[in-house]
C-alpha cells in the first residue's frame, strides 16, 4: 500500500516508512491531528509523524535513526496521560506502542508476567482471573492505559495503598536508550540485579530516559476475602479524622478513597450514579481484603472508628454486584464531571493524611477566590489528592484561572509537607511547581542523571524540568483548546 | 602524604574528639581508613567530603562497620568517615505513619522504639543490634520477610543525601505516594555508599501484626521435588504467608536441633487469621514431615537468633579459619536448586555450608567456612551452577586477601556503561568508597 496522500516531500518520514512499511506511519495533518495532545487537553502540539513499530527491534531501528539525524522522538501508549508527558511539544516524531501488545508469558508458580508495552492493564487481570491472580497496580483508566505508560508515570490507583505502585511491582524492563541500543535489565525477574536500581530509576521516568519495550510484572494471588464500606459524614473534618483513626487503628485498607459534595453531584449525575444523599459533605469507600478469618474484625474496627467520627449512615457491601457499581461509581468519577461542567482540570497533589482537614480548607478558598468550582475525589489513604478545578474554556481567561487554581492547590500540598504528583506525573504540566518543592541543584541531580542515559536530549525533551527562566505563564504559541 | 599531615585541617572541620588517628590500620576485612571521623551534623559530613574531595582524599563510609567485608578492593582509604555518632529520630508522625531518621541509628532501636507505638519498619535485616538504618539502606538489605513485605525500596520514601562534594540533596519527601521528578530514592539504595553519604532517611511504617507464628516444616527424606509440591500449593493457595525460607539441614540443625531441609513458614496477622492459615498447612501437610508451630513469643524468638548467623563485620576475624558470606539471586522456585547445591558442596568439599533461600522471592544466602582456597574454589563452582540458571552470585563477606581473587559482583552486566556513567556524574574522583561497587565503580 501507497503512502496515503501520494508524494512524500519530508524524507526521513520515507526512510521512517521504510522501517516500519508504509501502512505503519501517518504524517498527513489530519491523521496527526489526534496525536497533539493527551489526556492534558490544554496544551497541542503537531508531531512530525506517528510510526506504529511491531517490535522491539523496529523501535531500535527508529530511535537509531531519529538518534543520527537528530530528530526529537517519543513514546506513546494510549495517551491517558493527565500531565502531557506524551504531548510533542517539539514536533517529535511519535513512537505509539499500540501494536506491540501481546502478553508474551505468564508464570504462575513464580508469579510473573512478560508483556509488551502496549499491553492493557486490565487485560493482564483478566488473562490471569481465571486461575485465582491479578495484577495489583489499578489506575482508574485501566481498562484503556498500557502497562508501558504505566512503567513511564510510575501510575498508581486506588489499591495501591495496601499493594504499592507501579515500582513496586516491576521485575524487568528491556528498554531501547536513546542511542537505539537495547538493554535488558532482570527481565527473567530475578530481585536485585547487581548494580545500581536502573529499574527504580527508570520506572517513573516518565518516557524520558528510554522506550521500554517489554516489562517483566509480579502478579498477585487474589485475597480470600474483601469487604467493602461505604460512609457518609455531614462535616468534612469528620471524614478526614475517620481516614487517619482507621489507618492509626493498625488497619491497612486495600484501598479508602474520599469524595466531597461538589464530586458526589457529579458522580451522581453521570453513567453509574448509586444513589448517594445529595446534601452529605464526604463520603468514604473503604475496602480490606486478606484471610477471611480476619476481615470481620477489621470491619467493625473501621464500623467503630466511623460511628466515633459521626457519620450519618454507613453500610457494607452485601455482595458482589453491590460492590462493582461502589467502585464503578468511584472509578469513573474524572469523567462524570463532563456532566456537571463543560470542562475539568484535574490535579494530583499529595499531603501527609493527617494534614487533611487544613488542605481541603484551603482548597475551599481557592475555589472561592476564582470563583471556580473545585470537586474532591481522591485517594485519601495516602494522602493523594484529586482536586478537579470545574471551568468553561468558552468563556475567555476561565482556562487561565483553573491553571492557576490548580496550582495554588499544588502549592497548598507543598506548603503542608507533600508533593505536587502523586501518580499523574510532572510532564508539561508541572513543570514549574518542580520548584515547589525542589532546589535548582536538586533538579540539576536529576537532569545529570538524565544526561547519562539522553546526552542529545531528543527524547521527550522540554518535560518534566522547569527551564531556567522560564515564565509561568501558559499559553504562548501554543494552540487553546 | 601522611595521616597527621592533614589531621589538623579536619581538625578545623570537626571537634578534635571527633577524628581519630587508627593506629592499626590493617584490618583483615580492609574498608578501613588512616583516620576515622565522626562528624555530628550533616554539616560537618558536607564539609569533610568537600574537604576529602577538593584534596583528592579517598573515604570509606561506615555505618556499624557489619558490612566491612562487603566489596572492595582497598585497604585502608585516606578516612574512614563513621556515621556511629550521627544517630536519632528526627520526626516521627505517628498518625501518618512516617519516620524521619539520622542515617547511624542502629536498626534494632529504632524498631524497639517504634513498637510503643505500636509500628514497624518492615524490614529485617541481619545484625539488627549493629547495622545501621543507612547502612541497611545502603546495602539494599532484606531478609526472608521481604516475600510479603518488599525491601528497603519499598519502604523508602525520601533522603538526604550528602554529595562527594558537600552538595546536600534531598530525594523523595515526606509523603508515601510521590512521583515528582525521576524517583531518586532508588539510586541510593544498594548503591554501597558509591555515590553519596546518605544522611537522613524517611520511611513509610507499618503497623506492628497484632499477632505471628512460625510454622517449621521439616522433610525428613529432604526431596527436592516434595518440598516444591508443598510450595507451589502453598504460593497457589488464598493464605499469606510472611516468610516461606527453606533452610539447609545444617542451617537447621544450627537453629532447630534437627538435620533436615525445613520450610520456615510465617504468618503475621491478627490471631484467628493467623491459625486459621496455620490449620490449613497443616491439613496440606507432606507424608513424612514434622511440623512445629512456634507461638508469638517463639516464633520472635526464633527470628532473633535467625538474624546473628551471618558473620559479622565488625569482628576481627582473626581465626585461621576464612568465613564467606555470599547473597544469590535467582528465580523463585530455583532457590530450592541452589540451597541443595550449596549442600551438596559441603560434602563435595572440605567446607561448612549453611544456606538459606526464599522460595517466594528467589534470594538466598550461603554461608562457608573453610580454608581460603576452599572457600573461593566453592564460591566459583556455585557460581557456574547458579549462572545458568540465569541469576548472581554476590560476595557478600569475605577477608580482603581473598576478595582480590574472587569478582565480589561477578561479571559486568551489559549496562555497566549506565552504571559508570551515573557514577561519573556524581562521584568524579571516584571520592567514595573507591572501587567498592559493581565493575570496580
Ligand atoms: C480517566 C482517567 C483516569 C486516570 N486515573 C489514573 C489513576 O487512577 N492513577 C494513575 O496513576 N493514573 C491515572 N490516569 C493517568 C494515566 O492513565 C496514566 O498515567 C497511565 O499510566 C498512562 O498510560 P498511557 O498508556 O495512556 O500512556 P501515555 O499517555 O501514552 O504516555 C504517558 C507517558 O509515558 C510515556 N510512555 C508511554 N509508553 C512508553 C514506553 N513504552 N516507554 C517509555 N515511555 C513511555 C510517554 O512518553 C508519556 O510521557 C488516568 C487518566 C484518565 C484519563
Ligand atoms: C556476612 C554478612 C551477611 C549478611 N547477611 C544479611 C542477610 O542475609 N540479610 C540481611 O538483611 N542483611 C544481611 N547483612 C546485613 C547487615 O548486617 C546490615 O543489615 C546492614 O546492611 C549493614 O549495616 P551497617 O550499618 O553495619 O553497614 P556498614 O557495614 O557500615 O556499611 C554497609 C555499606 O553501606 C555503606 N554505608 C553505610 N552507611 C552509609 C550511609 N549513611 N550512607 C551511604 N553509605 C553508607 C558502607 O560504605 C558500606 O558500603 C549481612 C551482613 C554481613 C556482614
Amino acid at each position: 500500500m501507497a503512502i496515503k496522500g501520494g508524494q512524500i516531500k519530508d524524507t526521513h518520514i520515507e526512510n521512517l516508512a521504510k522501517i516500519v512499511g508504509t501502512s505503519a506511519i501517518l504524517y498527513k495533518k489530519e491523521d496527526l491531528l489526534a496525536y497533539d495532545c493527551d489526556g492534558f487537553t490544554i496544551h497541542r502540539h503537531l508531531p512530525r509523524a506517528v510510526v506504529f513499530p511491531n517490535s522491539a527491534e523496529e523501535v531500535a531501528k527508529i530511535v537509531k535513526y531519529c538518534h543520527e539525524y537528530d530528530l526529537p522522538f517519543l513514546a506513546r501508549g494510549a495517551g491517558t496521560g493527565l500531565s502531557g508527558g506524551a504531548i510533542p511539544l517539539n514536533g517529535e516524531v511519535i513512537i505509539s506502542l499500540t501494536k506491540m501488545k501481546r502478553l508474551v508469558s505468564v508464570d504462575l508458580e513464580n508469579r510473573r508476567a512478560v508483556v509488551e508495552p502496549g499491553f492493557i492493564n486490565l487485560k493482564l487481570t483478566h488473562s490471569i482471573a481465571d486461575k485465582g491472580y491479578y495484577y495489583a497496580p489499578d489506575p482508574s483508566s485501566q481498562y484503556c492505559c498500557t502497562i508501558g505508560g504505566n512503567v513511564a508515570e510510575n501510575a498508581g490507583g486506588a489499591h495501591c495503598l495496601k499493594y504499592g505502585v507501579t515500582t513496586n511491582h516491576i521485575l524487568g524492563l528491556e528498554v531501547v536508550l536513546p542511542n537505539g541500543e537495547m538493554i535488558e535489565i532482570s527481565t527473567n525477574g530475578v530481585l536485585d540485579p547487581p548494580g545500581y536500581d536502573l529499574l527504580g530509576i527508570l520506572t517513573g521516568s516518565e518516557g524520558t530516559l528510554g522506550i521500554v519495550t517489554k516489562i517483566t510484572v509480579r502478579i498477585l494471588k487474589n485475597p480470600e476475602a474483601k469487604q467493602t464500606v461505604l460512609a457518609y459524614f455531614d462535616k468534612v473534618s469528620d471524614a478526614s479524622q475517620a481516614v487517619s483513626d482507621i489507618i492509626s487503628a493498625g488497619i491497612v485498607p486495600a484501598a479508602l478513597e474520599m469524595m466531597d459534595k461538589t464530586a458526589i453531584e457529579g458522580v451522581e449525575a453521570a453513567a453509574f450514579p448509586v444513589g448517594h444523599p445529595k446534601d452529605i459533605e464526604a463520603l468514604l469507600l473503604i475496602e480490606v481484603d486478606g484471610i477471611s478469618a480476619g476481615i470481620d474484625e477489621q470491619i467493625q474496627e473501621i464500623l467503630k472508628v466511623c460511628r466515633s467520627r459521626n457519620v450519618r449512615e454507613v453500610k457494607v457491601a452485601q455482595d458482589e454486584k453491590e460492590r462493582e457499581r461502589w467502585w464503578a461509581n468511584r472509578k469513573t468519577g474524572f469523567g462524570a464531571m463532563g456532566a456537571i461542567s463543560p470542562d475539568y482540570l484535574v490535579q494530583d497533589g499529595v499531603i501527609p493524611r493527617s494534614k487533611l482537614p487544613e488542605v481541603l480548607e484551603r482548597i475551599r478558598q481557592i475555589s472561592e477566590k476564582y470563583g471556580l468550582r473545585i470537586a474532591n475525589i481522591f485517594h485519601a489513604g495516602d494522602g493523594n489528592l484529586h482536586p478537579l478545578v470545574l471551568f468553561d474554556s468558552r468563556k475567555p481567561g476561565e482556562t487561565e484561572m483553573a491553571l492557576a487554581a490548580g496550582s495554588e492547590c499544588l502549592q497548598a500540598c507543598a506548603d503542608a509537607g507533600g508533593s505536587i504528583t502523586g501518580e499523574h506525573g510532572v510532564g508539561i504540566e508541572k513543570r514549574e511547581e518542580m520548584r515547589f518543592i525542589f532546589s535548582d541543584e536538586e533538579i540539576a541531580a536529576q537532569t545529570n542523571i538524565r544526561d547519562v542515559f539522553n546526552p542529545k536530549n531528543l527524547l521527550n525533551a522540554g518535560k518534566l524540568f522547569p527551564t531556567p527562566g522560564r515564565c509561568v505563564e501558559v499559553k504562548r504559541n501554543e494552540k487553546m483548546k | 602524604m601522611l595521616a597527621t599531615e592533614f589531621l589538623s585541617e579536619l581538625k578545623a572541620i570537626l571537634r578534635d574528639s571527633h577524628v581519630q588517628v587508627e593506629e592499626d590500620v590493617g584490618h583483615p576485612l580492609g574498608n578501613s581508613g588512616r583516620v576515622t571521623v565522626c562528624p555530628q551534623s550533616e554539616e560537618e559530613i558536607s564539609n569533610v567530603l568537600m574537604y576529602a574531595d577538593n584534596h583528592g582524599k579517598k573515604v570509606t563510609i561506615a555505618g556499624g562497620g557489619t558490612k566491612r567485608g562487603f566489596g572492595g578492593g582497598t585497604e585502608v582509604a585516606d578516612l574512614l568517615l563513621s556515621l556511629a555518632e550521627y544517630k536519632g529520630v528526627v520526626e516521627h508522625n505517628v498518625g501518618d505513619m512516617t519516620l524521619t531518621v539520622k542515617a547511624g541509628t542502629p536498626f534494632q532501636s529504632l524498631q524497639e522504639y517504634l513498637a510503643e507505638y505500636n509500628q514497624t519498619i518492615a524490614l529485617d535485616p541481619i545484625w539488627p543490634e549493629y547495622a545501621t538504618i543507612g547502612g541497611v539502606i545502603a546495602a539494599n538489605d532484606s531478609g526472608p520477610k521481604r516475600f510479603r513485605y518488599g525491601s528497603a525500596r519499598d519502604s523508602v520514601i525520601g533522603m538526604r543525601i550528602v554529595y562527594p562534594n558537600g552538595t546536600i540533596i534531598r530525594s523523595g519527601g515526606k509523603v508515601v505516594k510521590n512521583v515528582a521528578g525521576y524517583d531518586m530514592n532508588k539510586l541510593f539504595i544498594g548503591s554501597m555508599g558509591t555515590l553519596g553519604v546518605i544522611s537522613e532517611v524517611t520511611l513509610k511504617l507499618r503497623p506492628l501484626p497484632k499477632y505471628e507464628s512460625l510454622i517449621l516444616l521439616s522433610f525428613q527424606e529432604g526431596k527436592m521435588e516434595e518440598i516444591r509440591a508443598f510450595a507451589v500449593e502453598l504460593l497457589d493457595s488464598l493464605m499469606e504467608p510472611t516468610s516461606l525460607e527453606l533452610l539447609s539441614p545444617s542451617l537447621s540443625e544450627r537453629l532447630t536441633g534437627n538435620h533436615a531441609y525445613t520450610v520456615a513458614i510465617s504468618f503475621e496477622d491478627v490471631e484467628s487469621a493467623v491459625h486459621y492459615q496455620e490449620n490449613f498447612v497443616k491439613r496440606i501437610q507432606p507424608a513424612k514431615t514434622n511440623i512445629t508451630i512456634l507461638p508469638l513469643k517463639e516464633a520472635r524468638a526464633f527470628w532473633k537468633q535467625f538474624y546473628t548467623i551471618a558473620p559479622n563485620g565488625r569482628e576481627s576475624g582473626s581465626s585461621n579459619e576464612i568465613e564467606a558470606a555470599l547473597k544469590i539471586g535467582v528465580v523463585n522456585l530455583d532457590a530450592l536448586q541452589v540451597i541443595k547445591a550449596s549442600h551438596i558442596l559441603q560434602d563435595a568439599m572440605n567446607i561448612a555450608v549453611e544456606a538459606h533461600g526464599g522460595l517466594g522471592h528467589g534470594l538466598c544466602q550461603i554461608y562457608i567456612k573453610g580454608t581460603g582456597e576452599e572457600v573461593v574454589a566453592a564460591i566459583e563452582r556455585l557460581r557456574q551452577f547458579v549462572i545458568p540458571l540465569g541469576g548472581y552470585v554476590i560476595v557478600k563477606h569475605l577477608p580482603l586477601a581473598l576478595r582480590q581473587k574472587v569478582e565480589v559482583w561477578g561479571e559486568k552486566p551489559s549496562y555497566f556503561f549506565l552504571l559508570e556513567g551515573i557514577k561519573t556524574k556524581i562521584d568524579p574522583h571516584s571520592t567514595l568508597n573507591h572501587g567498592r561497587f559493581v565493575g570496580g565503580i
